[in-house]
């Protein structure tokens, strides 16, 4: 796509279980885990809420810059604002759950308030459902490019006029059927407690300091040019990045991947105190997740005024 | 930008489209005893299958919606090579069942096959930009409005709308769960419906911008979120994405000639449905006629929507409206519809209104034209 209409007007990440100044280098304190989201969440409405659910709100809600608790009433704007969530594990826990609890003769056992969990968007839903957000809702479940993917659809609702705002999220948790999944495939485990990350998109000329420029699909990871503006590039799946670690964790990151590179470089081309050491100042950043049997998927992001 | 259906493929328990179609308007239905899972452990003792009895094959929603996505492909002519194909998938259920016999049966899990791109692209030499969306029952309407989209933005030169879905065990479990009895039958609209069951199956759309002899066109399609309940509808929120689509096809209630309502047989979705199209049609008496697919293949999950586009077209282009397999006598709330009962209807009609909701209060709602050449 091309994305030159749409600017990233918000953006936030939610990795519990690392150092806080990890990613975001003005970070002091830690990310609250699944278990203890109802600290910024309030303790209301997260009964038999997942682990990628909770992640998931805890990114939004930081990204809304809303106070801890949980919201009295739609937040600002939130009618026809789209939701948009990328997440391949996020119910896996609750699918087997349940068939465990089935093959145990224990239908009885299983509460109709799982029942929502065994359906792939819960995520998406629940976030419209605690805010309030009416536009179109999707889920994306499409391997390790769905983080980009959800960013693209996010845009293209914007484009289209079908949302004045897409709110954008990644997740994935680290249950134990999520692990011995992505162990079974080959895939790299991600961090210890799950992630989480949010971006706000919203049509160019309002606020917004970060212009999406382009987000397109590719079958294998591309070389990097040499030259051209100063660059943060972020990638996972092809061993680049500014650093081992990092890399390591957006390698982890699969279906977060694209939302958690697309609101960390966000936040580092706009605010020098959020860069971690080994980033340096850019105007632009050319993020790439995917993997050899999903494929790739890479954004462009420009710092607005910069570059046009 | 004036969008056509230049290709389409769909695979239901009871056959292709076309057989499909001839199956609805005898009445007939795929119904079939519950295979693969135990019917006693999740209380659900009857499915829509598409597979000949035998042994489970594993990830067969991907092997259905191959064959749909190269056959309509193939009918669309489409050149991957030439053209800027992208291809979107709606699921309900993704290939989740393989996560479930890996848990529970120590089978191999291949984490790149829960979704659909390895799959499609298999199907499609040269197609890279494969998307799997996962929007519960509406699913693949929901990727006929993103498709819509790509195209309006010039984004692509062809977009593959697709549904593929197979029933998983922890779905029938809480479908057998959440219901006071076993349901025999899908019943949509009837005072005695049970509830929903579940189909197999898997479809595919291809849209392009229209030549200027196309035969069915795509008007809209509204989206919308209640943004209220995890399971329960809002008639606020299916409202909503009837007048988006209506906006978007600059059309009114009075122009359409057919309903395929989402029409699911469950205590909730059925009178919810019938008050909003009641309300909608209000002033368009006697309104359209209204039928659905469902008691006749199921609750085909994320697929649903584009079956009943398709089975749409097919009553538009034929002019005769099969009957909502399994309804006898219609709830109050459906009084003031044309409900199609007992044998097909004929239709002069040009425009039909298709419903999908989904879990979540994820709606969609497209209107498709036939243009009959007069």
């Amino acid at each position: 796509m091309g994305g030159d209409r749409v600017v990233v007007g918000a953006a936030a990440v939610h990795v519990p279980g690392i150092a806080p100044d990890r990613l975001i280098a003005s970070a002091t304190e830690p990310d609250c885990g699944p278990d203890e989201a109802h600290t910024l969440l309030g303790r209301k409405g997260l009964l038999f809420k997942e682990p990628a659910v909770r992640l998931a709100m805890c990114a939004v809600h930081r990204a809304l810059g809303l106070p801890p608790g949980r919201p009295t009433g739609p937040a600002p704007g939130a009618a026809g604002t789209a939701v948009v969530v990328s997440s391949n594990l996020g119910n896996v826990a609750t699918v087997c759950d349940i068939v465990e609890q089935v093959r145990a003769g224990g239908l009885r056992g299983v509460s109709p308030m799982q029942a929502p969990n065994a359906s792939s968007n819960i995520i998406a839903s629940s976030i419209a459902i605690r805010y309030g957000f009416t536009g179109p809702n999707l889920m994306v479940c499409s391997g390790s490019t769905g983080g980009l993917d959800a960013v693209r659809l996010g845009a293209l609702l914007v484009r289209s006029g079908r949302a004045h705002r897409a709110v954008v999220v990644g997740a994935e948790p680290a249950d134990e059927i999520a692990a011995g999944l992505r162990a079974a495939g080959g895939t790299p485990p991600g961090p210890p407690q799950g992630m989480a990350a949010c971006v706000v998109l919203v049509p160019a000329g309002q606020p917004g300091p970060v212009r999406l420029h382009s987000v397109r699909r590719h079958r294998a990871p591309e070389p990097v040019p040499a030259g051209g503006p100063r660059t943060i590039r972020l990638a996972c799946g092809t061993g680049d990045g500014p650093d081992q670690d990092l890399a390591a964790l957006l390698g982890g990151g699969y279906g977060a991947a694209g939302v958690l590179q697309t609101a960390l470089a966000t936040r580092w081309l706009t605010d020098p105190a959020t860069r971690p050491e080994g980033v340096e100042d850019a105007v632009e950043a050319v993020l790439t997740c995917g993997s050899t049997g999903d494929g790739f998927a890479t954004a462009r992001l420009c710092r607005d005024g910069d570059r046009t | 930008m004036r969008l056509a259906i230049t290709g389409s493929a769909m695979r239901t328990s009871l056959g292709d489209t076309a057989e499909t179609y001839q199956a609805l308007l005898a009445g007939e239905s795929g119904r079939q005893p519950l295979r693969y899972v135990a019917p006693d452990g999740v209380n659900v003792r009857h499915g829509y299958h598409v597979d000949a009895a035998g042994p489970e094959r594993p990830y067969r929603a991907s092997a259905w919606l191959a064959e749909c996505v190269a056959a309509a492909a193939r009918e669309a002519g489409l050149d991957c090579a030439r053209q800027r194909v992208v291809v979107l998938v709606g699921t309900g259920l993704r290939e989740l069942r393989a996560v479930e016999r890996w848990r529970g049966d120590g089978q191999l899990a291949d984490l790149d096959a829960l979704h659909f791109g390895a799959a499609v692209r298999a199907a499609l030499p040269g197609v890279e930009d494969v998307v799997t969306v996962s929007n519960a029952c509406s699913a693949s309407s929901h990727a006929l409005a993103l498709a819509a989209d790509l195209l309006q933005l010039d984004e692509a030169d062809a977009v593959l709308a697709c549904g593929a879905d197979a029933m998983t065990e922890s779905m029938l479990a809480m479908i057998g769960r959440v219901g006071d009895e076993s349901s025999d039958a899908v019943r949509p609209f009837d005072a005695d419906r049970k509830g929903v069951l579940l189909g197999d199956g898997a479809v595919a759309v291809v849209l392009q911008r229209a030549p200027d002899d196309a035969t069915v066109l795509l008007r809209g399609v509204g989206m919308s979120c209640d943004a209220y309940h995890e399971t329960a509808p809002d008639p606020a929120g299916l409202r909503a994405a009837m007048d988006d689509a209506y906006r978007r096809a600059g059309l009114s209630p009075a122009d359409v000639g057919l309903v395929l309502a989402h029409g699911t047989g469950t205590a909730l979705n059925d009178p919810t449905e019938a008050g909003v199209l009641a309300g909608l049609f209000a002033d368009a008496r006697p309104g359209p006629l209204v039928t659905g697919i469902k008691g006749a293949i199921g609750h085909t999950s994320g697929s649903a929507g584009l079956m009943s586009l398709l089975v749409a077209v097919e009553a538009l282009r034929h002019g005769q409206v099969p009957p909502v397999v399994g309804l006898r006598t219609p709830i109050p709330e459906a009084a003031p519809l044309p409900l199609v009962i007992g044998g097909p209807v004929g239709t002069d009609a040009g425009v039909a209104q298709v419903n999908a909701f989904g879990f979540g209060g994820v709606n969609a709602v497209c209107l498709v034209e036939v243009r009959h050449g007069r």
